[in-house]
């Protein structure tokens, strides 16, 4: 039983474009499930879709169902999203600049009770020991690598139980990704936390998926989990950057966007 | 903004001349010439009552207009248009009082005291946007103020400045229909110019610099001149409006300057609709005549009699809430009713635009 | 002496009318032309309890006050909310609209003429003798000490209470905070409610002090440039803003010019966006907020 599960939805912005279709997709507890793509493809608004913030784009979900462990949570108020326990890490201002580290994670909102709070602290300062010393620094004087880090550490004081990670890679150098790739997989290990993550490095993000779908387009034009997909010739060719030699005929190109038809 | 689906079936203007006329097809034309024939015979039929409501409508139109130029147009937001208003009175009743001065010399030296103060008040566009701009021009606006009852009390005005009629070879010239004829064409005359202003190349570099500054400078626009320029011709035509309001009234004193007559002019532009001539005359007839309708409701009422002496508060509240209701419920005002009213006739049976673009 | 006394009471003044523009602004960008306004219904309903509670002077002021908070969140939640989203211009023009609206009502409910809820509440106003000689009426002298309490616990509350951090968080990044759980209408109705509790504060202290009329809005006019030379979004600057322009305004008054008194706030207010916009500590933003 997947604790999300989303089921062929459409997501249309304005009332006149269809930016998704057809997309389904799920993730079972303490799974990280990876979405790769090109900029255009539609994992952003997927992610948004989940999450609950299509409104402030005038955009809707039209078709479709997503339920989160067996509620229906589509088009629902994002509050209400995230007191369920999807929480979302978001691509662009993604901390308070003007507030230092410490007031960052006290500001997020759970059920937690004064206590537990404490807790949580000393467990999100075991997860990223570089925060613990950065407590008074203020947000927006963090470096990228240690921003995101704060992202995330935010998101986690929401005790989700399922994180939804945008666009981790962007703007950070390969060796912070590595890092912070393999913090994600300590959040998961440690906390139990399901992770739907979507990015463009497919190379980041298929060294610790489980499983991974891959969209174009608006659509999930190919799936399966990480070896699979690492073997794959297309992901190889056009996400992983490893060209397999003489270029390909047009046809052969389409070949794995229709493989992908009868699925929807 | 919201446009309407054209009328005519199609374009086929062949020359230039064509292209330029105000009046497109046939049915506008007569449509038109029925307009001014009404507006022409008006006064022949009309009580003193509703002549003077007429001609207040056309004054505060050439107020709305010259403000729709500069906020709905230029994006350049202004609540410091009754001080340019009062800058108008004031040099008329200055002049007037001090050393007698015919109209012929108080109209345009009002428009050059309000080209001088746009200037002014423009300055601080150059620097400032969106909020703090609008809180420029309020300060600008108390100065103003400020400088007028000055004048009042240091040259013994307490009570303020009695203008004489303007005269002409002698004759007075006055009388309701007189002024409506004067105020008509006043209203007519700033209709035209904003009319052919916007469709000019500086019209144009208003709404560029309204709608994304970088840009405009990026194709050769001079931001600076073209802001303080709306704020020089914006302002030239309230002054000239606070003119003939000073004749007209035959009255010039501070307090009818207050705060509250900049929110009027505002509230017109946006009850009429931003970004709409016609939006600017349909939204100064709205709040010309909205007192003297409230009035009229209130006789109406059972205990008419206890209201009727508050009749400046009940203004006031009703004039709030019918605000309220205009940027809560219809932000594209009078023009974005008549406009859905409009496509609705057009579009029968059908309910959408054929074309599937954007909403907009 | 007597105009330092001046000074101080009027900075007072100013400051406490000034941190409710500011508590509006820092957390929800929208500027709250009808403060003014608000403050002095605040102050016509201690006419209202005055008459109810014949004879508690303590908890028919008290009851105006718990009103006022609830006038703040009734004011949110039935008129601003539908305005969040908004152009900013369009909801500070609602501000005003509301403004002109509830002079009007005033005028209709208690009348145009000043009215004075000190002798409605039976409370006296003797006058005190500070040292120098200067005199300073009771109510004045109260209405500093509250301005100083009222700027200690904001400050404390912002800075270290935890909606006081999740206020300041809403006002920098207003999606994140709703991404992080937080609900961004109970903030901003909690800074309206606050802001319009401080209003009330300022507008029933005048009112004990010097009676009421429909005039008073325009004192809470002139505190606006206060709150903006000081930065509109700082507390501090609040103060240092309100600080200045009671300087200016008893100096000016006093040496030079009685008719100035109403127009020195602006004058302070142009300079001020003239060398430095965004205020003495307010946060450089893009100033292009429309």
């Amino acid at each position: 039983m997947s604790l999300l599960q989303v089921e062929k939805i459409e997501v249309v912005y304005k009332r006149v474009i269809t930016a998704v279709q057809g997309v389904t997709l799920s993730v079972g507890a303490k799974q990280i499930v990876a979405i790769l793509g090109t900029n255009g493809a539609g994992k952003t608004t997927t992610l948004r879709a989940i999450s609950g913030f299509l409104g402030l784009d005038d955009a809707r979900i039209t078709e479709g169902a997503i339920s989160f462990a067996g509620r229906r949570i589509d088009n629902a108020p994002p509050h209400d999203i995230t007191a369920r326990g999807v929480v979302l890490v978001p691509e662009r201002d993604k901390v308070f600049p003007n507030l230092t580290v410490a007031e960052n994670l006290a500001v997020p909102v759970s059920r937690a009770g004064a206590a537990e709070r404490r807790r949580q602290d000393e467990q999100i300062y075991q997860l990223f020991p570089r925060l613990a010393e950065l407590r008074q620094r203020v947000g927006g004087l963090l470096s990228g690598g240690e921003r995101q880090m704060l992202a995330i550490a935010g998101a986690l004081m929401c005790r989700p139980r399922l994180l939804l990670v945008d666009e981790l890679s962007l703007g950070l150098a390969p060796v912070v990704v590595q890092d912070l790739t393999r913090r994600l997989l300590a959040v998961r290990d440690e906390l139990g936390i399901a992770i739907l993550l979507v990015e463009q490095s497919a190379a980041a993000a298929l060294t610790i998926a489980d499983h991974a779908y891959v969209m174009e387009n608006g659509r999930i034009v190919l799936d399966g989990d990480r070896e699979r997909l690492k073997s794959h010739q297309d992901v190889q060719e056009f996400y992983l950057g490893q060209a397999s030699g003489e270029r390909r005929s047009y046809r052969a190109v389409k070949q794995y966007r229709r493989s992908r038809r009868w699925y929807g | 903004m919201f446009r309407p689906v054209p009328r005519a079936s199609g374009y086929f203007r062949t020359g230039y001349g064509q292209d330029l006329a105000l009046v497109q097809t046939r049915a506008e034309r007569i449509g038109l010439a029925i307009f001014v024939v009404i507006l022409a015979g008006f006064p022949f039929v009309a009580s003193a009552f509703a002549l003077d409501l007429a001609c207040q409508v056309f004054l505060a139109s050439v107020g709305a207009l010259s403000l729709m130029l500069l906020t709905g147009y230029a994006g350049q937001i202004s609540l410091g248009h009754a001080g340019l208003i009062a800058a108008g009175a004031f040099t008329t009743g200055i002049l007037a009082r001090e050393i007698h001065a015919p109209f012929w010399i108080t109209l345009p030296a009002s428009a050059v005291t309000g080209s001088v103060l746009g200037f002014v008040f423009g300055l601080p566009s150059l620097r400032l946007r969106g909020l703090y701009l609008a809180v420029s021009t309020l300060a600008l606006h108390f100065v103003v103020i400020y400088l007028g009852g000055e004048y009042e009390t240091k040259r013994g005005f307490s009570t303020g400045i009695l203008v004489e009629p303007p005269s002409l070879a002698g004759f007075k010239l006055s009388g309701g229909r007189f002024w409506y004829f004067v105020l008509l064409a006043a209203a007519a005359l700033s209709l035209l110019i904003c009319i052919n202003l916007l469709r000019s190349r500086s019209g144009r570099a208003f709404r560029a610099v309204h709608a994304r500054e970088t840009v405009a400078e990026a194709l050769g626009i001079s931001i600076a001149g073209t802001k303080l320029l709306a704020f020089v011709i914006s302002s030239a035509m309230t002054s000239v409006a606070g003119c003939l309001f000073a004749y007209y009234r035959g009255f010039v004193s501070v307090e009818a300057f207050d705060l509250f007559l900049s929110i009027q002019y505002v509230a017109m532009i946006i009850i009429g609709g931003m970004g709409s001539l016609l939006g600017a005359l349909l939204g100064a007839a709205f709040v010309t005549l909205f007192p003297y309708a409230i009035e009229a409701l209130l006789h109406l009422l059972p205990n008419a009699d206890k209201l009727a002496g508050d009749i400046f508060a009940v203004n006031y509240a009703s004039f709030g809430v019918v605000m309220i209701l205009f940027l809560v419920f219809e932000p594209l005002g009078l023009v974005g009713i008549w406009h859905r009213l409009q496509n609705y006739f057009l579009l029968w049976p059908f309910k959408y635009r054929p074309l599937a673009g954007a909403r907009k | 002496m007597q105009l330092a006394v001046n000074i101080v009471v009027l900075a007072s003044i100013y400051a406490l009318i000034a941190c409710g523009y500011v508590l509006i602004y820092r957390v929800s960008r929208v500027l709250n032309l009808a403060h003014g306004e608000l403050m002095m219904l605040g102050a016509y309903m201690v006419l209202a309890t005055a008459s109810l509670f014949n004879g508690h002077p303590v908890i028919a002021l008290a009851a105006a006050i718990l009103l006022s908070l609830l006038v703040g969140v009734l004011v949110y939640v039935f008129l601003m909310r539908k305005m969040t989203g908004e152009m900013v211009l369009a909801a500070i023009l609602t501000t005003v609209a509301l403004g002109i609206l509830i002079r009007g009502l005033v005028v209709l409910i208690w009348s145009a003429q000043q009215q004075y809820p000190a002798q409605a509440l039976g409370v006296p106003n003797p006058s005190l003798v500070l040292f120098g000689g200067a005199r300073v009426s009771m109510w004045s002298a109260v209405l500093v000490g509250t301005t100083v309490i009222v700027y200690a616990a904001l400050f404390a509350f912002l800075r270290f209470g935890r909606w006081g951090m999740r206020m300041r968080a809403a006002g920098q990044n207003p999606l994140l905070a709703a991404q992080r759980g937080i609900n961004l209408h109970g903030v901003y109705a909690l800074a309206w409610s606050l802001s319009t509790l401080t209003g009330a504060l300022a507008g029933i202290l005048m009112a004990l002090d010097s009676g009421v009329t429909g005039g008073m809005p325009v004192i809470g006019l002139k505190a606006f440039p206060a709150a903006l030379v000081g930065g509109l979004d700082s507390l501090v600057g609040a103060l240092a803003g309100s600080l200045i322009i009671a300087a200016a305004e008893v100096l000016l008054i006093y040496y030079v010019d009685p008719l100035l008194s109403d127009v020195v706030p602006f004058l302070v207010l142009i300079a001020m966006l003239i060398v430095r916009p965004w205020g003495l500590f307010g946060t450089r933003e893009e100033l292009d907020r429309v």
